[in-house]
This record gives structure tokens, sequence and C-alpha cells, in this order.
């Protein structure tokens, strides 16, 4: 809009005013001053013009008027470029350097080996299994006997176990919690069984006394060393979020036939060999096989109709592989520069 | 168990393979015996095989030498072992006896005497090699008896005929405290468990264990009475046991060494003295069998290989594999085969025994990988969500999680807990620190506590979700119950200092409320009762949580005794529940009451009462009148001191109150304000400010 100019003294000095109002307190009093309803200038004006000649009425009262509306938005105008420039101000005075570091809440961190279970328990649940567990401290029935090693088996010395008394135990493994669900149930079943186990093995980088072990139990009409393969492979892809070959080769656990130790391909290189899996491609992770016809015996099971396989597997091994943890140690300190990086 | 490339090679064609160390490292991995080590020395490669306890048949060249045929389906040769004649010069100048008095721990013992032994070192090729699996030669009698074990798996002992009371072999059960000097220079006392080999008056030998320092091979021994036996493997076991005391011959006795190999290696041993060692065969063969061994007839069905490989396995293969492995396969019918287990597989008792020995050797990797049909949704254990929320609750709350063995010290955790507990002992504990299995989760908490502190890590929260164990002659095992626990322990700052904000040290409300923030989620609001005697805990500091007036755990400062036993400058804090009366109710699901389309009102009350009243009264005074369209109920403010007398503190509380129909007025909530204000004036005698 073009500048219009008024040849009138209040228009001048309007302009001086606001000129002069520096500040959004002083541009109240220019309002004030001119546009106040009562005592403004412009109000005032208005009254006088009874005063003039009648035939100057009309054009200085339309001057007037032009010149009210000119104010009012010159003021209004005035307004807003003032109330900018404050806010400008305090948000430059309000700035913060967002590098410097946040209020960190305190949070803490799950043990590797929960973590590591819970996704466990997840797959396998995913899978169609039941989470079972069973007793610490166990029987030699349960621990031994029931799993086709009878007293005086040469299998007893390949682990050292922790005795109460004669007949109790530390479990040395999770697999006497087959028999006990084996003698509550019938098949079909699928089961996992995760727990402590205790080995009379001193300390140091690659042994612990007491470590977790996951049982796995499938029993049905049907079942084949083919699905224990088959089942591995799938549970191994889902931890590791990849493809994982799975091998298996002939073993011995007296409460298997066939048995078999169980490899998986290394996830770090693939399988063509590097430092975490000693170069041979390959990762020792597991014991497993088909339940021995005479633990199904014990339990009342008939062998000839059921099969089934079965497996035992450290999940503390399985947390140092996965994480590359160099010392079993370290999950049994608890030291928080440790744990927090989980 | 070092095995020669070399030795095989004279068992097995290994060179028509055309496969290199490696492969035959693999293939044998492959058929169940484990290769550690492939290690080239000299011209010979040696492997280094981990046997399993059930495979002492392997534990020599012969046997390992089979299972390479077998998997390659290549003819074993095994070697010659016929008997040298007796010298016509030496017959019956050194005759002997053997007699078995203990048949049942000795089933077979065979023995000849040869005499014109020239002890001297072992030929080259001898040395070679025995060191090439790992033995030093002696001489070349004890070097020829260790060849023999070596190759067949057969220990041999070789007595000076000279140095026996009188030249008669009896097998005996030792007489208690009868002893013997062992080849080891160690005097041992034997007991009438113990197998002994004697001569007419005192034990010469442990038998499958270690012969007698008396009857030792020396430079001087001219005629040897040569020892081939088959010992039952439970009694070798026992007494190397209780000896403390395993050899190589133990080590395969003890395992099953084969009945029916004793009088061939007897053979071989003997044409080896007589071509190496001069020796000329004295005696006939002795051999006191007196039940012969019968081989276990087995059937091997097509339809169980399938059934239980879920492969369809040729039975002709089968029947090849089965072959060499020396099982005499024979056709039953068109669907299996009838088998009898060889007289060195004492491991083969059922048909699903013959189904690994063809999977082996058929290859595991060839078996296909398959699916277990479904049958139901899978399903966590029943304390799963409960244990996930508390893990994640004690997370957000900043604790981290901690994992404790489950042994303890029992003086340790007497000092903590002000008494002795009665806790689960081992019989066999690893050392004298870890005796017995914790009662609490005490100890360890306040062990990695330290260990953090002593890292220079200064600000700890750690919690374990742990298992006590607690002697119990009523539990299903009739000794221990299993209780599951929550422990935590907390040191430092509640939050930290920033750089422009002040940290907060942790106090005991802290943890009350974390605690309790974590426990609403599964449906819990505790109550807190103070406590006084609890040893570990600071008894002004310490309370007792309670769900339903039972008590299920404690929360509190660490005593001062502790602080300082511990070295601990900053305050500890420390809590323990038992998590059974937690997991035995389900975790709830949410039930919501309407939020209400009305804003509430609040007001406040100020009032002065006596110190010593709990604030926890109040809470319950007002709970029980019930107030209607009473919200919450809150503490605000706690004062006290200079402006108030003594025994005197101010409270303010805020009361919200909320109606689902309407707002309240100002007169209606005024009524209910002084319905709880005149109920705490009457019961507890504030004073309103």
């Amino acid at each position: 809009m073009a500048e219009q100019e008024f040849s009138h003294p209040l228009w001048d000095s309007f302009r001086q005013d606001l000129e002069a109002a520096s500040d959004l307190d002083s541009l109240t009093e220019v309002r004030d001053k001119y546009l106040s309803r009562h005592r403004g200038l412009l109000a005032l004006e208005m009254r006088n013009l009874g005063r003039l000649p009648a035939p100057e009425r009309p054009r200085m009262g339309q001057l007037l008027n032009q010149l009210k509306d000119r104010v009012t938005e010159q003021l209004e105008s005035r307004q807003a470029e003032l109330k900018g420039a404050l806010e400008q101000s305090r948000m430059t005075s309000e700035r913060v350097d967002v590098t410097l570091p946040g209020y960190a809440n305190p949070v803490g961190s799950v043990h590797p080996i929960h973590r590591l279970w819970r996704e466990m328990a997840d797959i396998f649940v995913r899978m169609g299994f039941e989470v079972v567990v069973g007793p610490e401290v166990e029987t030699d029935y349960y621990s031994f006997e029931a799993l086709n090693i009878p007293q005086g088996h040469p299998a007893r010395d390949d682990q050292d176990t922790f005795y109460l008394d004669h007949d109790l135990l530390l479990r040395p493994h999770t697999s006497p919690v087959q028999i006990r669900t084996m003698e509550a149930r019938r098949p079909p079943l699928r089961i996992v069984v995760p727990g402590r186990v205790y080995r009379r093995d001193s300390v140091d980088a690659t042994h612990s006394p007491m470590f977790h072990q996951v049982e796995g139990l499938v029993v049905d009409e049907g079942i084949t060393l083919g699905d224990l393969k088959g089942t591995l492979e799938a549970f191994f892809r889902e931890l590791f979020h990849k493809e994982v070959e799975v091998r298996l080769r002939p073993s011995y656990f007296p409460f298997v036939e066939p048995g078999a130790e169980v490899d998986i391909s290394c996830v770090f290189c693939g399988g063509s060999g590097c430092r975490v899996c000693k170069r041979s491609g390959w990762v020792e992770v597991l014991g497993a096989g088909m339940v021995h016809p005479r633990v199904f015996e014990m339990v009342g099971y008939d062998p000839e109709r059921y099969t089934g396989f079965a497996w035992g597997m450290g999940i503390d091994r399985i947390a140092l592989f996965k994480y590359q943890i160099d010392d079993i140690r370290l999950l049994f300190e608890n030291d928080l520069r440790f744990l927090r990086q989980f | 168990m070092r095995i020669s490339l070399n030795w095989l090679r004279k068992f097995v064609d290994i060179d028509i393979l055309g496969i290199d160390p490696d492969e035959v490292a693999r293939s044998l991995t492959m058929v169940g015996l484990a290769v550690e080590l492939v290690e080239a020395v000299g011209r010979d490669t040696v492997l280094d095989l981990d046997i399993t306890t059930n495979r002492p048949d392997c534990l020599n060249h012969l046997g390992v030498a089979r299972e390479l045929a077998a998997r390659y389906r290549l003819k074993l040769r095994k070697p010659v072992t016929l008997p040298p004649p007796t010298d016509p010069g030496a017959a019956g100048r050194f005759p002997a006896s053997i007699e078995i008095e203990a048949p049942a721990d000795c089933p077979r013992y065979a023995g000849r005497v040869l005499t014109d032994v020239e002890i001297a070192e072992s030929p080259d090729w001898l040395k070679g090699q025995l060191e090439a699996v790992g033995q030093r030669p002696i001489n070349n009698v004890v070097d020829i008896t260790n060849f023999i074990l070596f190759e067949l798996g057969q220990p041999l002992h070789a007595f000076d005929y000279q140095r026996l009371a009188e030249p008669r072999i009896v097998v005996r059960h030792a007489r208690s405290g009868e002893g013997i000097r062992t080849l080891d220079g160690v005097v041992r006392t034997l007991d009438d468990t113990m197998l002994a080999i004697c001569d007419a008056v005192e034990p010469v030998a442990v038998a499958g264990v270690m012969g007698g320092e008396e009857s030792e091979i020396s430079v001087d021994t001219r005629t040897i009475l040569l020892e081939s036996a088959f010992f039952n493997p439970a009694s070798i076991r026992r007494t190397s046991k209780s000896l403390d005391l395993s050899t190589e011959a133990s080590f395969r006795f003890e395992r099953g060494a084969d009945p029916e190999m004793p009088v061939q290696a007897l053979n071989r041993a003997c044409q080896m003295l007589q071509d190496i060692a001069g020796a000329k065969c004295a005696t006939e063969v002795m051999d006191i069998y007196p039940g012969a061994f019968e081989r276990r007839r087995l059937v091997l069905r097509h339809k169980r290989l399938v059934q239980v490989l879920g492969v369809d396995v040729d039975l002709a293969d089968a029947r090849d594999i089965l072959q060499t492995l020396e099982f005499e396969p024979e056709p039953e019918g068109d669907t299996a085969l009838s088998v009898n287990a060889p007289s060195f597989r004492s491991d083969i008792g059922v048909e699903d025994d013959l189904v690994e020995e063809v999977a082996r050797h058929f290859g595991y990797d060839r078996i296909p990988s398959s699916y277990p049909r479904p049958f139901r949704a899978g399903l966590d254990s029943p304390t799963a969500r409960h244990e996930q929320l508390i893990v994640d609750g004690m997370v957000q709350a900043g604790f981290s999680q901690a994992v404790n063995f489950s042994f303890s010290n029992v003086e340790r955790e007497g000092m903590l807990l002000g008494k002795l507990p009665q806790g689960v002992r081992l019989a066999n504990p690893l050392n004298d620190l870890e005796t017995h299995l914790r009662t609490s989760l005490l100890s360890g908490l306040l062990d990695s506590v330290r260990r953090n502190l002593n890292f220079g890590v200064d600000d700890v929260r750690l919690f374990e979700m742990g298992t006590t164990y607690h002697p119990d002659t009523t539990a299903e095992n009739g000794s221990t119950t299993e209780k599951p626990g929550l422990g935590f322990a907390a040191l430092g700052r509640f939050y930290d200092p920033f750089w422009n904000v002040q940290g907060e040290e942790l106090r005991f409300f802290h943890l009350k409320g974390l605690l309790d923030g974590v426990f609403a989620k599964l449906g819990f609001d505790f109550e807190y009762e103070p406590v006084d005697d609890v040893a570990f805990l600071h008894p002004g500091i310490a309370a007792a949580i309670m769900i339903e007036g039972r008590r299920v755990g404690l929360l509190g400062a660490l005593h001062p005794r502790l602080q300082e036993e511990y070295k601990f400058s900053n305050r500890v804090f420390y809590g323990e529940l038992d998590l059974e009366p937690i997991y035995s109710k389900p975790v709830p699901e949410p039930t919501f009451v309407s939020p209400g389309r009305f804003p509430s009102v609040a007001r406040d009350i100020s009032f002065i009462l006596d110190k010593t009243v709990p604030y926890g009264r109040i809470v319950s005074l007002v709970q029980a009148l019930k107030v209607s369209e009473l919200r919450t109920f809150r503490l605000i403010d706690l004062y006290h001191g200079q402006s108030l007398p003594q025994d005197k503190i101010s409270l303010t509380v805020r009361l919200t109150f909320e109606a689902p129909d309407r707002t309240l007025t100002q007169a209606e909530v005024a009524e209910r304000c002084d319905v709880v204000v005149g109920s705490l004036k009457e019961q507890l005698g504030i004073v309103q400010r």
C-alpha cells in the first residue's frame, strides 16, 4: 500500500510518538493518547467537528475517519513488530547447548544368562514346547539310575558330582526332569527344562562348579533323529537370526541311543574358520540323541510305540559364544562394568 | 588317546583311499571318535582321540582301524596270533600253575613262562612306535607289553619268575591289611574287596591296576611269567578308585576289555619276545577260563532303523557295515539281520545300539532334517510372567541382575544372620569356603557390592532372583526345600549429580518406593512394619514387608556392624523377598475404574500429632472410614522442629475427591474432610492447624 500522507497536525505528532515508542508499554500509552474513546485526541477532534462551518464538515469528517483507520493500522503493525522482537530476544536468551549431556536415568541390566534364557524360552514356546522346571537337590535315582547310568558306570566319572549324602546330590544335569515329567504324564510330550546344574570342577576360565542348562525332550509316535536335527536347526536359526548349519556327530550319553554331539556352523565366520571357532568353522553346543529304550521302559512308556529325542545344552556356554565372552568367571562375578553391557 | 597313522596302516589300507591325515581325522570324528588334534611326528602323523567311555575297544590301534575300515567299507587286516611252540630245551625246567579263587572278578587268566630273556634296549622301530603314541621306552620286555596294549588293547604284565615265592599264581581277593609295594614305589594297603595277583605267599600285583616292585623285571631277569587276563570292570574300577591309582591297564579294564583277547595277545607277545628278546617259551599257554564268554545275539529290523533314524537305510549296506565291525550279520527273513555282538563290544545290549552302529557308518550327516508334528501351542512356565515383571521392574529401577553361586560358607552366613543357619551341607565340597548351600541371598550380594567398590564402581544397585536351600524332611526328596527369592542391595546415589543439577543420596524411602512400584504391577500393595531384631539390618531403619499380615520379606539399611565388617563407607540398603507368595497369585489382568468426566477436587489438611504415631496407622484409619468419593490420600509434607514441641510432628495430607456424575461442591468436600479430621481427632488426638 502506498504511503498515505495526511496534512493534519495530529498525524505528524502521531508519527513522532510512534517512532518514540520503543516497547509495548509506551505503545499502549500512544494508543490511549490518540484512540481512547473519551480522552483520545482523535475523539476530541471528532467532537470539535460541529464548530466547523457546515460545508467543511463532511470533508473534515472523512479525513478524520481515514486518519483513525491509519493510526489504528500503524499501531497494530508496530505492536506486532515489538512483540516479535521481544519473543526473539527472550528465545535468544533461553538458548541451550544441546550437546551438553542429558540427565540420565539410571537403568539396570538383565544378566546375560537370563537374557539369553528369555530369548530361548520365547523361541521354544513359539515352537510348541512347554517350559518345565525341577529340583536342584536330586536323588541318585533321577540323576543316574533312571537315566541308564547304574552304580559303577564309567559315565559317572564324566561328571564329578556334589553329594549331600549317599543318595542325595546336586543334579549334574537337567535330565532328571525328563524322568520326573515322563513319570507324571503320557506322550505326546514336548518340554524344555532350564535350570542350575553342578559339577565338581574348580573355577577357571572355562569351568565353573555351577552353570545353567536347558534340557529338551520330545516324545511321540514317529519321532526320528532327523526330527532332532530339524528342530535344532529351527531353534538356532531363530537364536542367531541367520541360517545356521547343524552337524550331528556320534557320541555317547547313556540315556540316549543313538547319541550325538551337536555342532553348529560358526555364526561369526559362517564356517570358514575364525578365532571364535578356533579355526574349525564349527562350535560344539550340546549333547543329544534318541531317548534310550531302557529309559522309556523305566517310566513305563512302550519303546516300540513311542520314540523321542532329548538334548542338554549349556546356556552359559552359548552365552559365552554368542556374546564372545572369553572367561566364564565374568558371568558370576557381578561386576557392574560387565553387567551393564547387557 | 594317541593314535599313529602308520600303525593304523598295518591294519587298514588307508593309502588306497587317497585321503590326507586331516580327512582321516574328520572321518573318525564323524563316526564318533572325536579327533582333537592332528600332529606330524617325523614321517608319521599322530591323531589325538577323545574316546567316549562306552568304547574301550577303540583305546588301541586295531580298534580304531576297524572303525576306519567300516567307514570306507574296507577290509580289516587283523594281526596273526598263532602261539609260538614251546622250546624243547626249556620245556619242563620252569613249571608254573594258575589258580583263580575269585572267578567272578577274574573270569579269565592266561599265562606263559618264557626263559633266556635278554633284557635290553628295544629296537628303534619299536621305540619309535611307542614314542609316537607318547610312551617312554624302558626295556624290550616292558616295551613289548606296552606295544601289545596300544596295538590290541590287552594289558599284559611280566613277572620275574625267579622272584615269585613259588611258581604258582593265585588270583584271589586280598586279605584285609595285606600290603604291596607297587611299581611306583608306594606301599599300598589292600582290603578284601580288592583283587590281587598273588604268588604262593603274598600279593605280587594289584590285579589289573599295577604290578609289585618285588617281582619287577630287572636287568638280571632271565625268566618271566607273562600274564594276560580279563577282569571284571566293576572290580577294577572300585580298586582303582579306592587306591586313587589309575593306569593304562586299569583305564581299559574298568571300561571293559575283550575277554576273547588274552590268549591272542599273549601269543603275539611271546612271538615278539622270541624275535626281539631271544626268549624261549618254557611252558605251553596256560589259559584258565572257567565260563567261556557267550556273544550276545541281537536282531536288527529294517523297520526299526527307519523308525529311529527317519531315513530308509539299505539293509545290505547295514549288513556290510556290521560285517566290518565284526558283528557277523546274517539275514533274518527279508527285513532283518541277526547279529552276534563282538566280545570287545560290551556296550552293545539292545537293538537301538545296532541302529547307532549303522547310523554312525551310514553317516549322521546323510540323515535329512525333518520336523516333529505339532500337537499343541507352547507354554511358558507358570512363574515366567511374574519373573519377567520383577526383572523388568528392577532393571527399570536401575538394578542390574546378579548371579551368585548357590554355595555358602556357613560361618560367614552365621556371622551375617546373627546365628548359624540350618543349612544343607555338602558331603564333598570343592573347598573349605563353600561347604553348604546358601540359606540367604545376602552373603553373595554383599560380596558382589564389595567387589564392585574394589573395582571403583561406587554406585551399586544389584538384584538377584535366586534359590535358597533349606533342610526339610517333609520335602519331596526328604531333604531340602528350594525357595525362590529376590534379594537386592544398593549403595550410592538415587540419581547422579548432573552438570547443573544436584545429585541425591539413596534413602530407605527410595527403595521402598521402587519396590512398591515393581510389585504394584503384580497386584501387590505391601504393608511395612518396623523391625528392630534383624541381625543384619539397622534396628532403626528396617521394615518387615507384609502381605495380608504375613511377613514375606525385609527391607532396611545394613547394620552398622556389617557396614564396618565390609568397610562400606556409604550406607548399603538391602532387601529380600520370598517369591513363593508372589508366584502363588496369578499376575492380575488390568481392571479399570473410569477416570470420570468431571474434575477432581483436592483439599489439603495440616495437623499436629504425637511423633510416636506411625503414619501407617493414619492411613489404615482413613481407609477404614471408607469416605465416599475419596480417591487419593497422600502425604505432602512432614515437619518436626523448632516451632513444634519436641514430641510432636506436623503433617500435611492432600485428599482428592472425585464423583463419576458431577463436580463435587465445596460444601460436599468440606463435609467429607470433616469426617476424616473428626475421626483422626478422636482416635489419634490430632490438632488441626
